[in-house]
């Protein structure tokens, strides 16, 4: 799936002590505005791009917690414990979903644009949601099997 | 009118005595790492006014005006609660995202603009301005 050419990418938490490659391209990019995103992101939706997990590889010190989503997946969400930037997202059950990487955590993080919106249900009023993307009121329709 | 909140994990919550003196939502590139993409979004209390309860964690940073900027999360789930500069003490910059709904608060001004990503959907009716704002002032308590 990978192009030859794929990453690396690369990317950090804003103090610096966590750092990431990628070598992968990005298999989608969507935002999510469940309310549990809102709270870890400072009352924005998480910007998220999505990877093989088994593409990503991370340095430094993460601080990992595991929560129910409101999906119903268990989800696990690493942050920097320095400076307590939003790393990424995994669902640990069930497996095989791609790995969210949070955008603002990229170098470039206009390596992909969102493709989605998801959790518009959760969404405050005011949110400007991108109308040229697909909204999905609840999680994503599953039919990526990537 | 008061506000409470909470972290993503529940480990924190917050008391909030009284009216924010501004919010706005901020696109600076330090933001965005810290906020999973897009910007914070922040409702600026007096200090006195806000009230913390559990465990925090701490960083702080130079920001481009020169001022250091604190800022404050849960150790336990990485969620932001509030930051300070030290240009001004005498406020606390609180993460909307944590405040329980439903709060009625609402970002009044888009600021750093100028380091949004292409992708980024500013609403246009939202004062905007590509850098730093002038400073908030707090009423005479």
């Amino acid at each position: 799936m990978s192009a030859p050419d794929a990453g690396p990418h690369t990317g950090q938490c804003l103090c610096g002590q966590v750092r990431f490659t990628v070598s992968a391209e990005p298999v989608g990019a969507r935002m999510c505005w469940c309310r549990d995103c809102q709270r870890i992101a400072s009352g924005s939706a998480t910007v998220n791009v999505l990877f093989p997990e088994e593409a990503v590889r991370y340095e430094g010190e993460i601080g990992r917690i595991e929560m129910i989503a409101d999906s119903g997946n268990r989800v696990e969400r690493g942050f920097c414990t320095g400076c307590g930037a939003q790393m990424y997202s995994k669902t640990v059950e069930p497996a095989g979903l791609p790995m969210r990487v949070r955008a603002g955590t990229l170098d470039d993080p206009e390596l992909m644009a969102p493709t989605a919106i998801i959790w518009t249900s959760s969404a405050p009023s005011w949110a400007v949601l991108d109308p040229r993307l697909p909204h999905h009121p609840k999680g994503p329709t599953p039919r990526n099997p990537k | 009118m008061s506000y409470t909140g909470r972290c993503a994990c529940g480990d924190v919550a917050v008391d909030i005595a009284g009216e924010p003196i501004q919010t706005r939502q901020c696109w600076c590139r330090q933001c965005q790492r810290i906020a999973a993409g897009g910007p914070t979004h922040n409702a600026i209390f007096r200090a006195g006014d806000v009230a913390v309860d559990g465990p925090l964690a701490v960083d702080s940073y130079r920001a481009a005006s020169g001022n250091t900027l604190t800022k404050w999360f849960c150790p336990t789930c990485g969620s932001h609660i509030y930051a300070q500069s030290s240009a001004r003490p005498e406020l606390k910059t609180v993460r909307l995202g944590i405040l329980d709904d439903p709060h009625g608060l609402r970002p009044q001004m888009a600021i750093w603009t100028d380091d949004a990503p292409v992708w980024a959907l500013i609403d246009p009716t939202m004062e905007r301005y590509p850098q730093q704002p002038p400073s908030p002032v707090a009423p005479n308590a």
